[in-house]
């Protein structure tokens, strides 16, 4: 099977993950105690004024018909009225996904170049003062909420040293006209650099602790291997063996531990812009659930939900592409 | 002691060990007398254990002198302005900066809040908070995991089919969101983000108990038990989850640690313990508007937190290597 079919045969299967997401969304939704319209219309609404809000967002009709209607409205890319904004929810949700998408990449990038290296050598040097170092610090990452490191973050690079703002986020596509103190596009990008700085930080140690004690223990075992041993036996260098021959294998339990980060950098997501003041998807979701915004919690809910599942989507196919022992055989 | 609260239930089958073909290492390496042995051999295994008892410790304190003594203790060593409103100062710093030239020397070790609160007591008051919710989520976890994953893995076909794709579904919602919107619907305190931790952390345990079954099923000894009559239910619950002992322990502790750590970031974003009741989560969202005069504020409670996910996360990992069998001799 070609890494295309692959590719599609993955993608159908996660059809079946995506309704059953629609569905736990739209269910947990209508559990909501308290009435939207009551919130919109203040203490004592007109009763056809009710009526008329309770038609126009269709919430006077049984459960089972809005939840189909719901599911149509997924597919078709419709996810209904923010009641709140007062504005499509995907429209919404379209403005704040690449902030929160920015936010994800950067800190997973710094956590990929962080943890690669340490959990290379950490294993090179196994039980070397370098490689305890390098494990007391992955489990301190491992164990420190990501919220909590955003505020000492705050704390000492914003506050005291200044180094950096402590809110807010600068898009590094927005237009130099709307960034104050920004001229041109590349005055615009810095800032946002400057900006992402603490919450990448914040945001990815906990994958960066994870990545390197999973590329430390696949380093150890692709050491360990058989063909290294013959690569030793044959004279290659020990730079060239680690290079070629170890790291390329023991990458693909990194790649894996990656997806499943995903889900955690998600919630992280959530705190991180929390904590720095982001106007991203998590923000978006707190706002919902304030105002109980029935559509937006539940389009907010299913995009993350959504991004979740792509993300592992990509991370399989990626996996399947580096392991030449992948056949794409029925499994 | 924790490691005797969270493994109990697992521990009566014990004596299982005869039941296996014959008594081998392997079959040994279950039950609670083999995981202390192994335990006070391992060194990190046992860094663990000083934590994680130390942590138990101080939230058996904290549950004494809250239901027994009603604050007495806590009133008694660390001031406790609430108690007398009057005489409320806000902000003091903790020891060592400028505390000590003011009255609270012993009374405000790591200086109090912005009510006047003393924070070292509420740190110790937090820690009874997050070990209950961590130990009940991860039973919560464990509980229904266990059922799903030993059914699925047994019965096999549609049965499997069916409660795995719903697990799946579960796992594909990032959890914080889905505990989040979960809290939305049926209630935001404490009791609901506990249970909400819980059922996020069911597809864990599932998935391992279902892969431990699969692979235990075809066994001898299993298929002996079968051929003998013995009732399926029987098998699963007398057999084959008493042989899962060693991963699911070594899953569980790590679990309490993650379950901690997402109950903070729920009682942080307004989800979970509600004021005044002492969290670290929450008290990490109150210091968030005093950054700049009281940075100590923002820092102790973190510091809690940090030091019994760590004790847990050193124990599991102590308790991979001691049950091991590969790495034993």
């Amino acid at each position: 099977m070609s890494l295309l079919r692959y590719t599609l045969r993955r993608i159908a299967q996660a059809i079946p993950v995506l309704i059953g997401i629609v569905t736990i969304t739209f269910f947990l939704a209508n559990q909501i105690p308290g009435d939207p319209v009551d919130i919109m219309l203040g203490p004592t609404p007109a009763q056809e004024q009710v009526e008329a809000i309770r038609a126009q967002y269709g919430l006077d009709r049984p459960i089972h018909e809005r939840y189909l209607t719901y599911l149509a409205g997924v597919a078709t890319g419709d996810l209904g009225l923010s009641i709140y904004y007062d504005r499509p929810v995907l429209e919404m949700i379209l403005l704040r996904l690449p902030v929160t998408l920015l936010l994800m990449l950067s800190a997973f990038a710094f956590a990929i170049v962080t943890a690669i290296p340490l959990g290379v050598i950490s294993a090179k040097r196994r039980n070397e003062p370098a490689d305890h170092v390098s494990r007391i610090v992955s489990l301190i990452g491992v164990s420190t909420p990501s919220f909590w490191i955003g505020l000492v973050l705050i704390i000492v690079f914003a506050f005291h040293l200044g180094w950096f703002p402590a809110r807010g986020l600068v898009l590094p596509w927005e237009n130099p006209a709307d960034v104050r103190g920004a001229a041109t596009q590349f005055e615009v990008i810095r800032q946002s650099v400057h900006h992402l700085f603490l919450p990448m930080i914040g945001l990815g140690t906990l994958q960066m602790a994870q990545i390197t004690r999973i590329e430390r223990s696949s380093m150890v075992d692709s050491l360990q291997g058989e063909y290294v041993k013959l690569a030793r036996a044959y004279g290659v260098p020990e730079s060239t063996i680690v290079r070629k021959h170890a790291f390329q294998v023991a990458q693909l339990p990194v790649i894996t531990i990656i997806g499943l980060g995903l889900s955690t950098a998600l919630g992280g997501a959530v705190l991180t812009e929390t904590v720095f003041e982001i106007q991203g998807m998590g923000r978006l979701i707190i706002t919902a659930i304030n105002n109980q915004d029935y559509q937006l919690i539940m389009g907010t809910t299913l995009v993350f939900g959504f991004v979740y599942v792509i993300g592992v989507i990509i991370t399989d196919i990626t996996y399947s592409y580096l392991d030449p022992r992948v056949t794409y055989g029925d499994d | 002691m924790s490691i005797n609260s969270a493994t109990s239930d697992d521990d009566t089958p014990d004596g299982d060990d005869e039941s296996g073909g014959g008594p081998g290492e392997v079959e040994a390496r279950v039950g609670l007398r083999y995981t202390l042995k192994q335990v006070r051999q391992d060194t990190t295994a046992r860094i663990g254990t000083y934590i994680v008892g130390f942590i138990t410790f101080v939230a058996a304190f904290a549950a004494f002198d809250y239901y027994v003594l009603d604050y007495a203790i806590a009133e008694a060593l660390l001031y406790n302005p609430e108690a007398d409103p009057q005489n409320v100062r806000r902000l003091l710093p903790p020891v060592g900066l400028e505390n000590q030239f003011g009255q609270g020397v012993i009374e405000h070790p790591l200086g109090t809040d912005h009510r006047g609160r003393d924070i070292l007591s509420r740190t110790i008051y937090g820690t009874r908070i997050a070990m209950t919710v961590g130990f009940l989520a991860t039973a919560i976890g464990l509980g229904g995991g266990t059922v799903i994953g030993a059914v699925s893995g047994y019965y096999g076909g549609w049965i499997d089919d069916v409660l795995q794709r719903v697990t799946e579904t579960i796992y594909a919602i990032p959890f914080l969101v889905l505990v989040i919107a979960f809290m939305t619907a049926f209630g935001r305190d404490l009791t609901f983000a506990m249970i909400g931790v819980g059922i996020t952390a069911v597809p864990v345990f599932n998935r391992l108990i279902r892969s431990r079954v699969v692979s235990i099923r075809e066994e001898d000894y299993v298929e002996a038990a079968r051929a003998a009559g013995v009732k399926d239910r029987n098998i699963i619950f007398r057999h084959i989850i008493p042989n899962s002992f060693a991963p699911v322990l070594v899953q569980a502790t790590l679990q309490v640690g993650v379950s901690i750590l997402i109950v903070a970031g729920l009682s942080f974003l307004g989800f979970g313990a509600q004021p005044p009741t002492p969290s670290w989560g929450q008290m990490l969202s109150a210091s968030r508007g005093y950054m700049l005069p009281a940075p100590t504020f923002s820092i102790f409670p973190g510091i809690a937190i940090l030091i019994t996910v760590i004790g847990f996360n050193i124990l599991g990992d102590g308790l991979q290597d001691a049950l091991d069998p590969r790495i034993n001799n």
